[in-house]
């Protein structure tokens, strides 16, 4: 993974004097709250409903134990002993003073870590596939060009007051584990008929009030014009975007109300005056940043195999464990460890002090120190020897870390909701909470088989709703919690918009409101391989509003 | 009370000003013309020194033609957070080879200003107090690292050719 | 006219507060002074702006609550569960909001 140089670690402690001053100036009454939101903004600081909540940034949802660890520190000494993933590969934690806060980032920057651009109408961070560098399907591992993204795009001064929040996510597959068709920028890394490696660039996706998703406006841009392009397309966003309205300025609204080929046209035009400039791109900076991501030297663990199968002979938890949370690897002898922070009945996403500590450990001792965050808030452990896998999995049922439900239904994505967040309408954790208990048993969740679902608290959709199999969202109505039930969504390569399917439900009548819908997917699906996903597109809403409504489908709440 | 402040120091007897319905350019001033008014002075005549006022939604390329006859470029600032008029310095400078004074006009806050400057902003119009101060104490909150190349002049580190150093903080 | 009450969160470390009758920030919504008049909410909408300019509190608000046998109980669930914290087990230490409390 990438390792700060002299320039990275003077960058990230000039930030820190930055908003250490920044923070004295405020809390003296220098500076007002008007002007510093914004700043605080880009430091990852928002004012939540109970507290501060500072988001820090984890590149790529890639760290390490050295890492973890501190974030493990932080969570211990400065919070209240524990922290969220989210669904943009980065940490929040839910308790911070103000007047911690430098003191914290300088913590972190000790460890090559900040909260730079977590927040703020600037660019975010760079998402990817949190398999890369490892899975079996992977073309090129897109981490280096994230790497590149996220250092061009840090206190950029041309793109510091955008119309809005951007962000960009990358991905090196034909199986789009990013979900670049619902980012500002979609960035699929591949290669052409020659072997050059290359970009298709997707622009304008995006969920919150108008779900959108993003156009290809380029087949192949070559890998050198990556700065240049990128930089034409926030130009033009940045010059054009709407800035009247805070709903409609997002690039999305851009695309949708300029059209896509003109969008496309504005952006080649100024392209044409950046391609040849400084900011054309170096092989050889290329190949220095690429290599921080060479891949590991993996020692030959051939006795693996004999292993892994007694042991799962053995112990048919384990066997379950293997089956529904490691994925195979590029190396025959490897898998790659989903470590699920949903466990039935908990809260999804978070994580102690503790259990970041034990992951830590974990991941120095079996899994080459490297730990990755994926945008469905579980952790994972990209290189683990199918010979070690018997005693991590011990490691992690020692704290609480080895459900079994890796893409299953008790696999919640939530968003944090009303219990934390001043944006919401309604609650989330405990909806997540009542649906996993009802759907805890394994084999139950064996039988249902994959199935996403994605609960957001508000029209903001941080809970990624709009792309879930099933997505809930929670509105207000009358004073109490109602939560609107969505269809079909898929943020993979075929993303598709979940569609509403009618009226809402109560808290308390949720949960058998989606045992109806599972319940209807299990009698018609054609046999045990067709997953929710796949029977709901070939049978439409209708069998589900159906069952939910009794035939007459009244107008969605 | 607005000063015009430069690297170089507080700017005394500056002539430019903006004009309003109620404040016009005195004998001893220069207006800041908005954009189509300046395209019709320098096509209707053959005036030279002339400067203008781009505001956010303005197109500055069309300025194009005109920058032998400017003395002056303001950009407008509305609201801080309103960033168009960062790729508007960005354009004149990088785009159209604009050399002469550029000036940040509107909400200009100290924590903007060595953004500012490295997009070739080279004068600004404060009111705010506290900017006021931490200038006249040049002291401003800048990170000498930067991570993009801009028009502003500045050091290579000998490392990625994105990366640039500045010699004075901002 | 419904009783009100003046809620913010404390710059410094950004928890939840309330005016309590000593004109002082206090995290127990209980503890809150109560505006029953046009005149009281008046003067706590000024005392709020003053506190704001003062720099000692940020995102204030003026809440409506309800007084039940000398129990304040805001009108609105966001404002509940402001007053009582996370509504399920989320950290050892810390106990959860009252579920009757916050029920509708």
């Amino acid at each position: 993974m990438y390792r700060y140089d002299e320039f990275d670690h003077a960058f990230v402690a000039e930030r820190v004097a930055q908003f250490r001053d920044q923070v004295e100036r405020r809390l003296s009454g220098e500076l007002s709250e008007d002007a510093f939101k914004p700043l605080r903004l880009m430091n990852g600081v928002y004012l939540q409903l109970h507290a501060y909540m500072l988001r820090i940034a984890i590149p790529y949802g890639t760290l390490n134990s050295k890492q973890m660890r501190m974030l493990a520190h932080v969570a211990r000494t400065y919070d209240r002993g524990y922290g969220h993933f989210t669904t943009r590969q980065n940490l929040q934690f839910n308790w911070p003073k103000l007047s911690d806060m430098p003191n914290v980032l300088a913590e972190l920057a000790s460890v090559e870590m900040h909260a730079i651009q977590t927040s703020g109408n600037c660019i975010r961070n760079v998402t990817a596939d949190h398999f890369a560098g490892a899975a079996a399907d992977e073309v090129a591992d897109p981490r280096p060009y994230a790497e590149i993204l996220r250092q061009w795009s840090s206190v950029h001064p041309e793109f510091s007051f955008l119309p809005r929040k951007f962000k960009i996510a990358v991905t090196g597959a034909e199986r789009d584990r990013a979900a670049i068709q619902v980012h500002d920028i979609g960035l699929h890394l591949k290669k052409n008929d020659k072997g050059e490696i290359g970009f298709a660039v997707y622009v304008g996706g995006g969920q919150g009030r108008t779900p959108m998703v993003a156009k290809l406006i380029r087949e192949f841009l070559p890998e050198e014009d990556l700065l240049s392009y990128t930089t034409a397309v926030m130009r033009v966003y940045n010059l054009h975007g709407r800035r009247d309205n805070k709903y409609k300025a997002r690039i999305k609204i851009l695309v949708h109300e300029t059209g896509a080929e003109e969008l496309a046209r504005q952006v080649e035009v100024e392209f044409a005056q950046l391609r040849d400039t400084e900011l054309k791109l170096p092989e050889a900076d290329v190949a220095a940043i690429s290599a921080y991501f060479a891949p590991p030297a993996l020692a030959e663990r051939a006795e693996g195999w004999e292993s892994l199968a007694r042991w799962k002979k053995a112990d048919p938890d384990f066997a379950r464990w293997v089956q529904q949370n490691v994925q195979p690897h590029k190396n025959p002898d490897y898998g790659m460890v989903t470590i699920s922070l949903k466990p039935i009945g908990g809260i999804p996403g978070d994580a102690t002090d503790s259990q970041m500590d034990a992951v830590a450990d974990i991941a120095e001792e079996y899994a080459l120190d490297e730990i990755r965050v994926s945008h469905e808030q579980n952790l994972i452990l990209p290189h683990v020897a199918l010979a070690d896998l018997e005693p991590v999995y011990r490691a992690l049922v020692a704290h609480g870390l080895a459900t079994a439900n890796a893409g299953l239904i008790t696999d919640i994505i939530a968003c944090p909701g009303l219990d934390y967040c001043a944006l919401a309408n309604a609650r989330s954790i405990p909806v997540a909470q009542e649906i996993s208990s009802r759907f805890g048993s394994p084999e139950r969740q064996e039988e249902i088989g994959e199935l996403k679902i994605k609960i957001s608290g508000c029209i903001n959709a941080c809970g990624h709703h709009h792309v879930g199999h099933i997505g809930l969202l929670g509105v207000e109505k009358k004073g109490a919690e109602l939560y609107q039930i969505t269809l079909g969504g898929s943020g993979d390569e075929h993303t598709s918009i979940g569609e509403i399917i009618g009226r809402g439900f109560e808290p308390n009548k949720v949960t058998d409101a989606i045992e109806t819908i599972v319940d209807t997917y299990l009698g018609l699906r054609l046999d045990k391989s067709e997953t929710f996903l796949a029977a709901y597109r070939r049978v439409g809403p209708q069998p589900f509003k159906d069952a939910l409504y009794g035939g007459s489908t009244a107008e969605a709440a | 009370m607005t000063k015009i402040w430069k690297e170089t120091g507080f700017v005394k007897n500056d002539p430019w000003v903006i004009e309003t319905e109620e404040t016009k350019a005195t004998e001893s001033q220069k207006p800041l013309l908005p954009l189509d008014a300046l395209i019709a002075r320098a096509e209707e005549s053959n005036d030279v020194g002339l400067g203008v006022l781009i505001k956010p939604a303005d197109d500055v390329r069309k300025l194009e033609p005109y920058l032998d006859r400017l003395e002056i470029v303001a950009v407008a600032f509305p609201a801080f957070n309103d960033g168009r008029a960062f790729s508007h310095a960005s354009l004149l400078r990088q785009r159209l080879g604009y050399a002469n004074e550029l000036r940040a006009v509107g909400d200009v806050l100290i924590d903007q200003v060595p953004l500012m400057l490295r997009v070739g902003i080279d004068s600004f119009a404060v009111t705010n107090e506290t900017a006021l101060k931490r200038l006249a104490e040049n002291r401003l909150p800048g990170i000498p690292h930067h991570y993009q190349p801009t028009v502003r002049t500045a050091d290579d580190p000998g490392s990625y050719s994105w990366r640039r150093v500045s010699r004075t903080i901002s | 006219m419904v009783d009100k009450v003046l809620t913010a969160n404390r710059l410094a470390d950004g928890i939840a507060v309330w005016l309590d009758a000593g004109g002082e920030w206090t995290t127990s919504l209980q503890d809150a002074l109560v505006a029953r008049h046009a005149e009281a909410v008046s003067a706590l909408e000024d005392i709020g702006k003053k506190a704001y300019a003062d720099n000692k509190v940020v995102d204030v608000n003026v809440v409506e609550v309800q007084e039940t046998d000398g129990i304040l109980w805001p009108l609105r669930l966001r404002e509940r569960i402001r007053a009582q914290g996370p509504t399920m087990v989320y950290a050892k230490g810390y106990a959860p909001a009252d579920p009757e409390f916050i029920a509708v």
